[in-house]
């Protein structure tokens, strides 16, 4: 399997993101000097070698290419500093070698695995939508996982990464691995080929597509003028075995037929915390920090001191947090770590020795007090850099168009920034531009917010602060630029992308109370458009509606948008007609709902309170003689619930609309002793919802209650007293002491002694009582 | 070792008679590194606690569930530290550090029990007092803790319960963990620990703060927190495997119980001690004694020995009732009410199969 047999090429697999497969790349590039340089990774994606080695480059950084057109598809190749198709690629640059990518243009690539997916998960083909993602499959990563675990247990190991790391990171001896992952890997291609070609055709298939065109573009090569035995390849230790012999090359006419999609391409920076949460490409990558670490001591040919320096800074971090750990446990860590390692015959320590070690030594057996350390030094929170201008997504150059046009560009720093925005004209400056700058910045916020970029976070506005006052939070972080890339999939610009969420999340909206909440999130964005776009649909639930809670709570945010209209410079008029109809809509329902339980009624007095409210302030757009009638009629009716018929009268009563010998006829109604006592308090404590002052300075009521509650049998008493209790419960304790003042006149007291009653403590007999009404058995209600 | 045990009649064996044949295969077939002291390699130690075949021999796995642990353990005396094993009761503490002196040293026997009345004698020497009188200090009065024994012979001393012990009592063990050697003023020497020399420890977790381990001696020692088992079938496996062995070494003329009885206890057990029916759909209330696993054994013996004793060898739902009326309901009212509600919010609506088993315990617990 040497260079001797085939086309004479040499052909180096690798595991990606494996800092011994970087360290024997680069130790085998030395001694081959080759003149070109093949790497496993999308042909159309060469142009991008020149940035991804330039020297302003700091990785991770990742390709990432994508589809033109809806739905969007993505396929990821993520590079670490340790990755050994990174280093080869630097290693080409330094030495004016040439240097190219020869798998599968992204525009092939993408129909190829689509065509896999959509058959390997029939099921959960659409639940992703256009956001789903899919990894550039790891080499030998497609053989059936429980083999993985097969060869993990055989060699006494817990998982297939520490069998991994065991056998093929820490061997650095000169051509180990090259050898060892070759002659591995074609065992493991042997076991599983035979299987894969009759159980899973499609993987099978697209890994024969794959390596075709790979020899393809070996032959091109050679063909170019490099001589074979000058030409490295670097592949997935998978395919290395298939790219000796280049027979099997893709022919012209097969090229023709690979089934292809319009796709981007760009670079974008990386994350640790995103590389150690792959799956396929970057699998085995649980720990990239920990990866790096051993990867700087392997250039620096101190691999042996990697536990040091591992428990080391675990210590450290636990320091830094106030748990103070010794360096004599880090010593005994490490002497622990390495006689795991001489349990299953290791030259050293895996990183789950260590982790153990850790644990034993500066967990004191606990994994949660080292827990997050250990996410710090295994994970680790490096993010990529790209120089400016390199990842080339448009929506990044609308980013930063519109940072300058906003007057943002200080606030891109990692430092969190407050921003206190006030959306008013400012009228000391002369352009317009300038006026609404706050509001401009305001809008664009609100749709980086949309988007899930989390440069911008709003403070919780704090009640009664004024409607055109915002408090932003800004803070830049790579993060930030990974989500801005992202976003790049919805969109070429941030409106483009923000239109296309919210015209998503329309789609998928089934209740009114979202399309309520997102008509307010187009307004808060000043997307006009989107905002009619969701009037529209809100108008279409309301009217399949008969839920006069959702509606009302619509109805009421409705109003509130269009009576700040203003502030935000957009015109609110178009909604104003859907206002009127969900109004009237709501008074129509209104009785009829009324007829309900306890619980439902709660939020029936809110939105009765919330159409209360709307009738107040657009008496004008909507229909008030109505809702005067609905209450009324509310009010008048005998089988609605109670509590809302109080609270009803208590509305016509705040209204004006009730005179004062209406209302005591209707008390004397409604408290008159044949009436179950649940149903008399139920209805004052809806009658005690609202205005209290006006409630507690009609003496008449007092009277009224007094002798009702008066003439009640004793049995019949307890029941009322029940939701009388209730009814005051929500009073203050200056509106109690009114009202027990009042009382306590027309059982002829004055107002001292009430005081004094009420301020003393409580006599036995009394406590009594009350302990009793607390036995009271509720089960009839 | 010196002692001859007449093997029938010792009521129970400790581990490196017990398990002799093993060890003796183990040692012959090793071929790995005998670290100084050791009588085999760490690997062959692995295997004895863990299971596997030594040549013809089938070596019995001692400690069930999680290898990891076991490797982590021995690692830690191959570093000659020493071990602290951490666990709620009944987690096979003790166990497992009997049957890793007796794989490393060939003697489990070199104790230390802490109680509340553990002196500081206990842990380094004392006198013979009638010989100290008689003829002043010499070496033939000194009377050697077992830790002094396993350092001047280089193995592994074990001290059972350390937290149970007064905080002078344990830090007693600073010194001689980190510098190995006892000193003996009286007679103007000290006792140095040869190579091999290590301690295992075992601790409560229900102990802690009663006498909370100094941070100074908590540096000295690895420690390993040993988990009550992980699922269902691991713990049927753990008391199955327990259940008879002892069964045998007591001649207990009873069946060893039948798969269902066993899993039903173990199911029992799972959910009083999570607090949680095993399918996590109801929530169920704990009593406030013990409910290890070691109970479980202890539980099915009794059981047995009932069956053996006054039934027909045959383990009835009876027999498994009573014990488990004895191992739930310990001394509290408030185990009672647990128990009662156990039975009939859960097992009651079991089914079947559970019937038998809760009308024989409704019946002692009406």
């Amino acid at each position: 399997m040497k260079g001797g047999r085939g086309a004479g090429v040499h052909i180096f697999g690798v595991r990606h993101l494996s800092p011994a497969g970087a360290f024997h790349v680069l130790d085998y590039l030395e001694r081959v000097q080759p003149t070109a340089v093949l790497i496993e990774g999308p042909s159309d994606a060469t142009s991008e070698i020149v940035h991804l080695t330039s020297s302003s480059t700091k990785p991770p950084v990742a390709i990432l290419a994508f589809t033109e057109q809806l739905p969007v598809r993505t396929v990821l190749w993520p590079f670490a500093d340790y990755s050994p198709e990174f280093q080869a690629m630097r290693w080409a640059r330094k030495k004016g070698a040439a240097c190219a990518f020869i798998d599968l243009p992204s525009a092939s690539a993408i129909c190829l695995q689509e065509a896999r997916w959509e058959r390997v998960r029939p099921d959960r083909s659409d639940d992703e939508g256009s956001h789903r993602e899919t990894q550039e499959s790891q080499g030998s990563g497609d053989e059936p996982l429980d083999l993985y675990q097969r060869i993990a247990e055989i060699s006494g190991e817990v998982d297939y990464d520490a069998f991994w790391e065991r056998n093929f990171e820490h061997n650095l001896s000169p051509d180990a691995y090259r050898q060892a992952i070759l002659a591995y890997s074609r065992q493991m291609r042997e076991l599983t080929e035979e299987q894969e070609r009759t159980n899973e055709t499609l993987a099978y298939a697209y890994n024969a597509v794959r390596e075709a065109y790979m020899c393809r573009r070996i032959a091109e090569t050679i063909a170019e003028g490099h001589k074979p035995d000058e030409i490295v390849v670097i592949c997935g230790a998978y395919h290395a075995s298939a790219l000796f012999n280049l027979e099997g090359a893709m022919s012209d006419e097969e090229l023709k037929r690979l089934p292809s999609r319009r796709t981007k391409l760009t670079l974008m920076p990386y994350s640790y915390l995103k590389l150690s949460s792959l799956t396929g490409y970057g699998a085995g990558n649980i720990a990239p920090f920990y990866f790096e670490m051993m990867w700087k001591q392997m250039i620096r040919g101190r691999l042996g001191d990697l536990p040091y320096h591992y428990l080391t800074s675990i210590a450290g971090d636990l320091r830094n947090v106030g748990t103070n750990r010794s360096t004599a446990e880090v010593i005994e860590g490490v002497r622990l770590a390495e006689s795991l390692a001489a349990l299953h015959d290791g030259c050293q320590p895996s990183l789950r020795d260590l982790r153990d070690a850790a644990k034993t030594l500066l967990g004191r057996g606990e994994l949660s007090v080292i827990a997050e350390s250990l996410a710090r030094i295994e994970v680790g929170t490096a993010i990529g850099e790209l120089a400016e201008g390199v990842s080339q997504t448009p929506i990044q150059e609308d980013m930063n168009r519109q940072l300058k046009r906003l007057k943002l560009d200080k606030y891109k720093t990692a430092v969190a920034n407050d921003l206190v925005l006030d959306l008013r004209e400012n009228r000391r400056v002369s352009s317009e531009e300038a006026a609404f700058l706050d509001l401009n910045r305001s809008l664009w916020f609100h749709r980086l917010k949309l988007l899930g970029i989390h440069f911008v976070k709003e403070r919780s506005r704090a009640q009664g602060q004024a409607e055109w006052a915002e408090h932003w939070i800004l803070q830049w972080s790579p993060e930030v630029e990974i989500e801005v890339v992202e976003s790049t999939l919805l969109g070429e610009t941030v409106d483009v992308a923000a239109g296309f969420v919210f015209q998503q999340r329309l789609e998928s909206c089934e209740t009114i109370e979202e399309a309520s909440s997102l008509i307010t999130v187009a307004y808060e964005c000043g997307m006009i458009h989107q905002m009619e776009a969701g009037r529209q649909t809100l108008q279409k639930l309301a009217v399949e509606s008969q839920d006069v809670v959702q509606i009302a709570a619509a109805a009421g945010r409705l109003a509130r948008l269009i009576r700040f209209g203003g502030i935000r410079k957009i015109d609110t008029a178009p909604l104003t007609p859907l206002l009127r109809q969900m109004f009237m809509k709501a008074c129509l329902f209104l009785n009829e709902a009324s007829r309900c339980n306890d619980e439902v009624a709660q939020a029936m007095a809110a939105s009765m309170n919330e159409l209360n409210f709307v009738a107040a302030e657009h008496g004008d757009e909507v229909d008030e003689e109505l809702w005067i009638q609905v209450l009324t009629e509310l009010s008048d009716r005998d089988d609605a619930h109670a509590r809302l018929s109080g609270f009803a009268c208590a509305i016509l009563l705040e209204r004006g609309q009730m005179t004062a010998e209406q209302c005591s006829a209707e008390v004397s109604r409604r408290l008159s002793p044949g009436i179950p006592a649940d149903l008399g308090a139920g209805w004052f404590e809806g009658l005690a919802m609202r205005n209290r002052y006006a409630l507690i300075s009609r003496m008449s009521l007092w009277e009224q209650l007094n002798e009702y509650i008066g003439k009640l049998e004793d049995e019949e008493f307890m029941r009322a007293l029940v939701f009388l209790r209730r009814a005051f419960s929500t009073f203050s304790s200056k509106e109690k002491t009114m009202v027990a003042e009042l009382l306590g006149e027309l059982w002829g007291r004055d107002i001292e002694q009430v005081a004094e009653m009420l301020t003393d403590d409580l006599k036995e007999d009394e406590a009594r009582m009350l302990d009793e009404l607390n036995d009271f058995d509720f089960e009839d209600f | 070792m010196s002692n001859v045990y007449s093997m029938q009649d010792v009521m129970r064996l400790p581990a490196e008679l017990l398990f002799q044949d093993e060890l003796k295969a183990l040692i012959a077939e090793d071929r790995g590194t005998i670290p100084t002291g050791w009588q085999m390699s760490p690997q062959a130690v692995l295997k004895f606690i863990v299971g596997g075949v030594a040549g013809k021999q089938k070596i019995t796995p001692k400690y069930i569930g999680n290898t990891r642990i076991v490797e982590m353990a021995i690692a830690t005396l191959v570093t000659d530290r020493a071990l602290l094993l951490i666990g709620e009761p009944g987690t096979a503490k003790s166990w497992l550090s009997e049957n890793l002196a007796a794989a490393i040293y060939g003697n489990s026997g070199l104790v230390v029990q802490g109680t509340a009345g553990t002196t500081e004698e206990q842990v380094r020497y004392s006198w013979n007092y009638a010989m100290l009188l008689a003829q002043g200090p010499t070496p033939e009065a000194l009377v050697q803790s077992p830790i002094m024994r396993a350092m001047e012979a280089g193995g592994i001393a074990r001290f059972e319960e350390i937290s149970r012990c007064a905080s002078e009592v344990q830090d007693a063990l600073i010194s001689i963990l980190s510098e190995k050697t006892i000193s003996v003023p009286e007679l103007g020497k000290e006792a140095h620990a040869r190579k091999g020399f290590s301690i295992i420890a075992t601790a409560n977790t229900r102990d802690r703060g009663v006498n909370e381990m100094s941070t100074a001696l908590k540096r000295r020692f690895n420690m390993i927190v040993l988990p009550a088992p992980a699922d269902l079938e691991t713990e049927v496996e753990i008391v199955k495997k327990r259940v008879a062995e002892i069964a045998s070494s007591y001649d207990l003329q009873a069946a060893v119980p039948a798969d269902e009885a066993l899993h039903k206890v173990v199911t029992i057990f799972r959910e009083l001690r999570s607090g949680m029916t095993l399918d996590k759909k109801e929530k169920v209330k704990s009593p406030a004694g013990v409910i290890s696993t070691a109970e479980a054994i202890s539980l099915l013996t009794n059981s047995m020995a009932l069956a053996a004793s006054f039934g027909d060898g045959e383990m009835t739902d009876e027999d498994l009732a009573a014990g488990l009326q004895g191992a739930i309901v310990k001394d509290d009212d408030k185990d009672r009410l647990v128990w009662k509600e156990y039975l009939d919010h859960v097992m009651k609506k079991r089914g079947a199969g559970w019937r038998g088993l809760y009308n024989a315990c409704k019946e002692i617990n009406p």
